[in-house]
């Protein structure tokens, strides 16, 4: 498989805190990357790092060999590459359509002068993105709350359509991060139903979670991070017994599903 | 299958039986007596605040246009300044005519608008509104300071009207007002297509927009500039009605009525700001036989009415329409039982 990020020696000190310390690692096309370690260990940190959300200190990272280091957010959205938050993040007074109509920024604005003018232009790229976004609604069965009120909605779904917000930008690459955490079982299957229904269509993950078992059904590897440093990589049952893993993070109790 | 989804998206296009909606029925009917009862009462002190009514509806909207980004500028009066102060000394020392001048103090207030914004947009909540705060009242001291220019705290007077025929109260009325729904008319039209839609996004959740590939802060200086251009006209075009300039007429408490008109009237509709400028407008006219509680009156009345409609006039006027509906439901479903 070709390596789609590359991310060398990142760095991010907060003061004296180093929250992320030389971190490399290598994220190739169509997987799915878990990243899991103990609270502070630095995931959120990196996906910020990576996403542009916040500059690093140090180090680079490279999407498909071009150099993407501290790009804004929505540049790197041009570019594929979208994120999602820890929190429940969508538009709560807005219906569900609307949400990820607005997540499909890309797809629906026109243009400043087309879109005030409301141009023909503008008119036929409104009817592509309303199929678009029913497209979308579909993949993630959202479909039947569509004209529902995102706030309104039971925790799991708004964590889908936060899924969905992103999926409707055409990502080649999402970061999700923490996509199931307060979640029931029940939940995160559906969940997690919604995420390998994305990568079935081609799109690459890096996804943070503390569920373990969520990520080990999930993730074609595992990055196990531990005071803002790689502690180990691979596939997850190869990580999950790997003794300095049990160690510093599972617990000696865990069992390898 | 898809469901039926049924959301209105910018810029639809409508059939005929949707002309007859009630807000654009309502705003037809207004616009014709806006334009009619001129014609019926001859009282020039009327066609003033008429006028005056027409320039605040513009600068309002000027800081709607802001508050749709999610801040609230204290310095709009600041850039109206500017341009009344650029378009009457180009007409009064340069000898140009109105039109250009008007051209040349928007263009000004525009530049400043496009220099500051990248910086102030950068601030969030009560940081933008402190900056912009001091903003203005630094660009008041410019005018008070710069006599040789601005002629100070003396202000310029005897300023000639932009054109022969408006010369008269009556002339001016339908002049301001066609200038005004021009204004309105084109910022309806912005916050009704994509752009309105994305600045919505903007200010629900910025962090969210920025992830899915709106590029925030060029939005917001876009928009910013344009209310500036906004500000501007209303600068222009009351400067040479009013005829005389001074530093206080752009001061902070001018620039908070503009934000007062916007709170009174509804802060996320732009019917509000229009309500708003009406209210605040006609409220002291109304209250001038009582001239020495004129000030403390209007004070109240403007407590009372943002502390009973903290969503403003238009939240007023929608339960109202709620009421008219379920009242004429409610007759009819009696009808039918």
């Amino acid at each position: 498989m070709a390596v789609m990020l590359e991310v060398r020696s990142l760095e991010k000190r907060f003061d004296g805190l180093r929250a992320v310390n030389e971190l490399s690692f290598d994220v190739n096309e169509g997987e799915v990357l878990g990243i899991v370690g103990p609270n502070g260990a630095g995931k959120t940190t990196a996906i910020n790092l990576i996403s542009g959300t916040i500059a690093p200190t140090a180090g680079r990272v490279f999407y498909r060999g071009e150099d993407i280091t501290g790009m804004a957010p929505h540049v790197l959205v041009q570019r594929g590459i979208v994120r999602t938050f820890q929190a429940t993040t969508v538009y709560r007074t807005r219906t569900v359509f609307e949400n990820v109509w607005r997540g499909a920024f890309l797809q629906n604005f026109p243009g400043f002068w087309s879109a005030f003018l409301s141009t023909k232009a503008a008119h036929e790229r409104r009817a592509q993105c309303e199929i678009w976004v029913k497209e979308v609604l579909g993949w993630l069965n959202l479909t039947a709350v569509a004209d529902l009120q995102a706030g309104s909605l039971p925790y799991g779904i708004q964590k889908t359509l936060g899924l969905a917000i992103a999926v409707a930008a055409r990502p080649t690459l999402i970061m999700l991060d923490e996509p199931v955490a307060g979640l029931s079982a029940e939940e995160s299957e559906r969940v997690r139903e919604a995420i390998l229904n994305i990568k079935k269509r081609g799109i690459t993950i890096i996804t943070i979670d503390h569920n373990m078992r969520f990520m080990s059904g999930l993730c074609d590897r595992i990055l196990v991070m531990h005071h803002g440093q790689e502690l180990a990589i691979g596939a997850p049952r190869e990580v999950l017994s790997n003794p300095a893993v049990v160690e510093a993070y599972l617990g000696k109790g865990y069992v390898a599903a | 299958m898809y469901a039926d989804v049924r959301v209105s998206l910018p810029g639809e296009r409508s059939s005929w039986l949707s002309l007859l909606r009630p807000r654009l029925v309502i705003s037809v009917l207004v616009i014709a007596a806006l334009f009619i009862w001129p014609l019926l009462f001859n009282e020039p002190f009327a066609y003033y605040v008429g006028t005056m009514l027409s320039l605040y509806s513009i600068g309002a909207v000027s800081v709607h246009l802001i508050i749709r980004t999610g801040h609230v500028s204290m310095c709009q009066a600041a850039f109206m300044g500017v341009a009344s102060y650029s378009s009457v000394l180009a007409v009064m020392s340069l000898g140009l005519p109105w039109i250009i001048a008007a051209l040349l103090g928007i263009v000004a207030s525009v530049l400043l608008g496009i220099i500051v914004a990248p910086i102030f947009l950068r601030l969030a909540g009560k940081y933008f509104v402190l900056v912009t705060f001091l903003f203005g009242e630094i660009i008041r001291m410019v005018f008070v300071e710069w006599t040789s220019v601005t002629g100070g705290a003396n202000g310029i007077s005897n300023i000639p009207p932009p054109f022969e025929a408006v010369g008269s109260k009556f002339a001016y009325y339908y002049f301001a007002l066609v200038i005004a729904l021009c204004c309105i008319f084109m910022s309806a039209r912005l916050l009704r297509s994509e752009i309105g839609q994305t600045l919505d996004a903007i200010r629900e959740d910025e962090r969210l927009a920025a992830c899915s590939g709106i590029p925030v802060l060029r939005f917001k200086v876009i928009i910013f500039a344009i209310a500036c251009a906004l500000a501007g006209v209303e600068g222009v075009v009351q400067a040479h009605y009013v005829r005389y300039l001074e530093p206080q007429s752009f001061g902070v408490i001018a620039s908070l009525n503009l934000v007062v008109m916007n709170v009174i009237g509804g802060m996320y509709s732009l019917v509000g700001p229009l309500l708003g400028a009406a209210f605040v407008g006609i409220l002291p006219e109304l209250l001038r036989q009582y001239v020495h509680l004129q000030h403390i009156l209007f004070g109240v009345f403007l407590i009372v009415a943002m502390a009973a409609l903290p969503g403003g006039l238009v939240e007023a006027a929608s339960r109202m329409a709620d009421l008219v509906k379920k009242t004429f439901r409610g007759r009819s479903n009696g009808r039918h039982a």
